[in-house]
């Protein structure tokens, strides 16, 4: 039987804003360690002639940062939308399915997009849900 | 044991109050047995869920062990609505018992 601090800690789990608060910082986490390994990539280090090795390693340094910080932002609000769109539904539905995550992932991939027009909404919204679908089930096979 | 601390009921005696308490508590137990057999089953066991999805697996095996949030909202609405139907239920039976059924 659980304890008393299972179940609280369970119920402070099963709050919605606290759950996609966390998805957003994992988000952002992962977007940081990502625009660092893409900003590392894109960038390498050439020898220029005009600027010294220390000058260059600056300007390398503050391109990936710059990456990383956008990428972290991008990432931490499609973490906070999808997990807080899935918390929603599901408690809305008052079940545990697979359609909680493929309409999470609709809206999330909707809302990314959505600045570029209805149709790349609509783009986003199916891409997006296919992906958090095989996400899903893929987590669910091996765990 | 203290004497008379509640007094019962005029026409009362105490093994009557007994046997009123005995049932009242089996009423008890037995709704409670029968509410959480009704709401689990119909929101924690995947054997008789109706989804309009296949079912992944078929029997009683379960993923985690903690209630999911789904789960978890509706067995809430689950133990609210039989303890209304249950209240309504008997205010009628109560209201229905003065005249002849």
């Amino acid at each position: 039987m659980p304890t008393v601090e299972e179940m609280r800690a369970q119920e402070v789990w099963n709050n919605c804003a606290i759950r996609s608060a966390f998805s957003g910082v994992v988000g952002g986490g992962l977007g940081i360690f990502m625009g660092f390994l893409l900003g590392a990539l894109d960038n390498p280090l050439m020898h220029d002639p005009d600027m010294s090795a220390k000058k260059q390693f600056i300007f390398t340094a503050k391109q990936m940062g710059s990456r990383s910080w956008s990428n972290c932002k991008t990432f931490a609000l499609m973490g906070l939308v999808f997990s807080a769109a899935e918390c929603v539904i599901e408690k809305a539905r008052a079940k545990h399915d697979v359609t909680n995550t493929a309409v999470a992932g609709c809206v999330t991939g909707g809302a990314m997009s959505a600045r570029a027009g209805p149709q790349a909404a609509c783009y986003g919204c199916a891409g997006f849900a296919a992906f958090s679908v095989l996400i899903e089930k893929f987590i669910d096979r091996h765990s | 044991m203290a004497a008379n601390n509640s007094p019962l009921p005029a026409g009362v005696t105490k093994e009557q109050a007994f046997g009123m308490a005995e049932t009242e508590m089996e009423y008890r137990v037995e709704l409670f047995n029968r509410l959480s057999q009704t709401c689990f089953s119909k929101c924690v066991d995947k054997r008789h869920v109706s989804s309009g999805l296949h079912l992944y697996f078929y029997g009683s095996r379960y993923k985690e062990s903690e209630l999911n949030m789904g789960e978890n909202s509706c067995i809430d609405r689950c133990v609210s609505k039989y303890w209304l139907v249950n209240g309504l239920v008997g205010q009628m039976l109560s209201a229905g018992g003065q005249r002849p059924m």
